[in-house]
């Protein structure tokens, strides 16, 4: 029956709606560009939800956690063996999605005997000078959403991932409108960021929050989730790896500010 | 491309992601007939624990038989934040060894999400050795590595290991050292440390870069293949020392003045 065009294009659109419905009530993940490096940050309860992928490299997740690991464990794979048999500097975020997790990810969505993979992917890369930082959205269909095309073009400072596409909305207005210039900025950025993809997603609030209502609902919300903030670090030697947690300090006295 | 945790044999393990991708070459494991090749080796290394951590010191000769192939080779490699590893033998082996240390203990960090434990580390490096036993039956690449590293969580957290050529592990006490100019380091290392003005673990750090300089040199009067200090071209050993905040490289300028007001 599957055989027929009719049924195909039926059993995929089933399948989004499936995988739209599961990723849903995902939790944000936030990457910021800054003049230090790249901060990656989402709240969880029960797991880690960003994780180092390379020397210069970092990933964060929404989905099923099974799916999550089997890419987590890919990228590190895929990263590693090159920067074995080349060098780290011929470990390119580019070059791994767009040869190697988008064909994979589209495979695996339209092979419909086979499961697809629950997850939407946020990659991020730090660079020499922000305008190389770079960012990657990956869907669960292949799909894939950069930046940036190339270095120096037209570029968004920022890469984000949400449960649904209203809520990416709401984390994308917050952030084209935030001004960076330190690390306690963009904590404060991506906290309120955050909170409004997390509002949006819920299910019938289609207007962007009032700022109160917005305030109100992220006091609620850290009572019930972890912060979880990293930073790929600018300009760290070649031999260091740029994947470093964001002292606790800096995170709760930005964090005080909204409870 | 099969990405769960389950892949490969064990879980974590860089090596085994290499061997079943084809991307490292087996190494012929039967004894063939002893080559003629004349191959690359070096060395005098040395590592001894003092008052901060551990100092590991290597000069930078690389010979050929009879003949000085470079002057400049780097023998003491940072492997990771807190570990360093020093090679005497087939450079050719070892730099390659280091690489896949270095890679193997990053990519068991980022794949499982911790740290690999210190006894891991240092049983990482025993397997390769015993892994290149086969090129040792054949009379190449030989490599004897010392190995230290910083361990925050025990009570001695300064530690150096030595090995032997099959991949033996032992952890010194004080000092240990390898290398063609081994004898004459050890020698030094064993005669300051009982009579000298204090024991190594005593010393300050400037104090053990000195002893470093002063050993090497004397390991370099009696053994060609180690390299001397030379001033004209300002070639000195590398320095590595290894603290509680990490490995740190001990700069040309520092051992040069060091050098001119305490050892020349």
């Amino acid at each position: 029956m599957i055989d027929e065009p009719y049924r195909w294009v039926e059993a995929i659109s089933n399948r989004r709606e499936y995988i739209e419905t599961e990723l849903a009530p995902g939790s944000p993940t936030i990457g910021l560009s800054f003049s230090d490096g790249i901060l990656l940050l989402t709240f969880g309860r029960d797991r880690r939800k960003i994780f180092e992928i390379y020397d210069r490299i970092g990933m964060g997740g929404i989905g099923h956690p099974g799916d999550i690991e089997r890419l987590r464990i890919m990228a590190i794979e895929l990263a590693s063996t090159e920067g074995f048999t080349r060098s780290a500097a011929d470990v390119s975020l580019r070059r791994m999605a767009t040869y190697s997790f988008s064909p994979a990810l589209k495979q695996a969505f339209e092979q419909i005997y086979g499961a697809p993979y629950l997850a939407r992917l946020l990659f991020a890369e730090v660079g020499e000078s922000q305008e190389e930082d770079l960012f990657v959205r990956l869907d669960y269909d292949g799909a894939m959403h950069a930046n940036a095309m190339s270095a120096g073009k037209r570029r968004e400072s920022f890469g984000a991932i949400a449960g649904t596409r209203r809520g990416l909305e709401q984390v994308e207005r917050i952030l084209s409108r935030a001004k960076l210039s330190n690390l306690r900025n963009a904590l404060e950025a991506a906290i309120r960021a955050w909170g409004a993809g997390l509002y949006a997603s819920g299910e019938d609030q289609a207007d962007t929050p009032e700022e109160s209502v917005l305030k109100e609902f992220l006091k609620s919300r850290l009572e019930q989730y972890t912060i979880e903030a990293t930073l790929l670090e600018r300009g760290t030697a070649e031999s260091h790896a740029a994947f470093v947690e964001v002292p606790d300090s800096d995170v709760e006295s930005v964090l005080s500010k909204f409870r | 491309m099969d990405g769960s945790n389950q892949s490969s044999p064990l879980a974590g393990d860089f090596l085994s992601v290499l061997k079943q991708r084809r991307l490292i070459s087996d190494i012929p494991n039967s004894a063939g007939n002893r080559s003629e090749l004349k191959e690359t080796s070096a060395t005098t290394i040395l590592g001894f624990k003092f008052a901060g951590g551990v100092l590991v010191a290597g000069d930078r000769r690389a010979t050929s038989g009879n003949v000085v192939m470079y002057d400049r080779a780097d023998k003491v490699l940072e492997i990771d934040r807190h570990s360093v590893m020093a090679i005497a033998g087939s450079p050719a082996t070892a730099w390659e060894m280091a690489r896949i240390l270095e890679h193997s203990f990053q990519f068991y960090r980022r794949s499982q999400l911790q740290e690999m434990s210190m006894e891991g580390k240092v049983r990482a490096l025993s397997k390769l050795l015993r892994d290149n036993l086969g090129m040792v039956i054949q009379g190449v690449g030989v490599v004897v590595p010392l190995f230290a590293t910083y361990d925050k969580k025990s009570s001695d957290p300064a530690k150096v290991f030595f090995y032997d050529a099959m991949g033996a592990q032992f952890e010194a006490t004080d000092f240990a050292s390898s290398g063609s100019g081994a004898l004459a380091v050890r020698s030094v290392l064993y005669y300051e440390n009982n009579w000298g003005t204090k024991p190594l673990r005593e010393r300050t750090q400037e104090e053990s870069i000195l002893l470093a300089l002063k050993a090497l040199d004397t390991a370099a009067e009696a053994d060609t293949a180690t390299g001397a200090i030379d001033r004209h071209g300002r070639i000195f050993p590398i320095i590595k020392i290894v603290t509680k905040t990490g490995v740190e490289t001990v700069g040309d300028d520092k051992l040069s003045v060091l050098f001119q007001t305490h050892v020349a």
